[in-house]
């Protein structure tokens, strides 16, 4: 749920990022926390066993650019991966304004990758809500393993939908495709978040709505076009 | 994308107000309205400059949406407040309304009976100014997809 705050001139945003068990979101998010300016950034905060499994979440405050005078702000969080804490991973997707969907991309990991997406799909619509409306990308992660599941198999699997997503391979303990992946969901999100305010101010002013997009497809492919 | 309705200046000013009476009477030290979600809608008074109160505000949303299923699974629709006590500081969260959460902080300075007592009273007043907030919308500022696309670099990094 986007937070406007004219005392502030802040707009929040938060991102969940969202994946079977081990498939690299808290590596996503702790890539991040090293790369971005200390300005920008908050501390990095992961609610985790003594092994290093996420128990709760992890959470990433960051500021963004300005836009129009407005700091834009994305909070970003990961859920548990583990089959067990689905009532935790409800807790954090609560006001989700963006998701990426971490797949790992070993073979083995395949039935996981597609339980994780399905469950992603019952929380969001517990929530009185669909995956068709609410900004999300695929990362495709671990590309780096030994014989990795070809790009094309895992968009035939999860990426098949009626909507197609923005899709980006990534190795997150290097860095490849992450700063990618976070573009283009908070873009994805910007530019639904204007579109969305653009029709209201239309309705409120009495003229006419500008032809919806006919999915989330035709913003993503407007923003990710330049 | 569900949108909370707009926060203007003067709904903030009287978010502020409401939160520096409570502070003043209640004698706790810091007191912010959180949503449920995790983000700081407002905050007053004094915790210390090195505290990020936008991970606190995590922290504590996460808290208090844990304990509220917590409650479910023994009948109940929910707990109304949370209280943590420490050597110096204690934490003490209530819900305002479905969307909202009051945090407050306080020291040995006060008691915990004093903070539940003007909370509540401070939680129908804010409840009343976000009440008026989503009856009066107002416009959220205007983005157009130029204003997206010309932001070259949305990260600093």
């Amino acid at each position: 749920m986007a937070i406007i705050n004219y005392a502030n001139k802040e707009v929040q945003f938060k991102v969940v990022y969202y994946g079977p068990a081990l498939c690299g979101k808290t590596t996503n998010l702790a890539y991040i926390h090293g790369q971005v300016n200390d300005s920008n950034k908050g501390e990095l905060v992961s609610l985790a066993t003594a092994a290093d499994r996420t128990l709760f979440f992890d959470f990433l405050p960051l500021n963004a650019v300005v836009i129009k005078g407005f700091r834009t702000k994305f909070q970003l969080y990961t859920v548990p991966g583990q089959v067990i804490y689905n009532a935790t991973r409800q807790l954090v997707l609560r006001s989700v304004d963006g998701v990426v969907f971490v797949a790992d991309s070993q073979w083995e990991k395949m039935e996981e990758n597609i339980e994780s997406f399905k469950n992603l799909q019952d929380n969001i619509a517990r929530q009185g809500q669909s995956l068709d409306t609410i900004p999300y990308v695929l990362q495709y992660n671990k590309r780096d393993m030994p014989s990795p599941a070809p790009v094309h198999y895992l968009e035939y699997i999860l990426n098949n939908r009626k909507t197609r997503v923005p899709s980006f391979a990534a190795v997150a303990t290097s860095g490849q495709g992450i700063f990618t992946t976070l573009n283009a969901v908070s873009r994805l999100l910007l530019q639904k978040f204007a579109w969305e305010n653009q029709q209201a101010a239309a309705k409120q002013s009495g003229t006419g709505l500008s032809p919806a997009p006919t999915s989330l497809s035709g913003i993503a492919a407007a923003s990710l076009r330049r | 994308m569900q949108t909370m309705p707009i926060l203007t200046i003067p709904a903030i000013n009287q978010l502020m107000e409401a939160l520096e009476d409570f502070l003043d009477k209640s004698e706790a030290s810091f007191a912010m309205i959180i949503d449920r979600g995790g983000a700081v809608l407002c905050e007053y008074g004094n915790i210390g400059t090195s505290t990020d109160t936008s991970i606190l505000a995590a922290l504590a949303a996460g808290s208090f949406a844990a304990t509220k299923e917590l409650a479910l699974r023994i009948g109940e629709s929910e707990f109304n407040s949370l209280h943590q006590e420490g050597e110096n500081s204690q934490i003490f969260m209530c819900s305002v309304d479905n969307d909202a959460v009051l945090v407050t902080i306080f020291g040995p300075q006060t008691t915990l009976g004093l903070v539940r007592f003007y909370s509540a009273r401070t939680v129908k007043r804010i409840c009343g100014v976000l009440e008026q907030i989503h009856t009066n919308p107002s416009m959220a500022p205007i983005f157009s997809p130029q204003d997206i696309r010309s932001a070259t670099r949305l990260f600093d990094h």
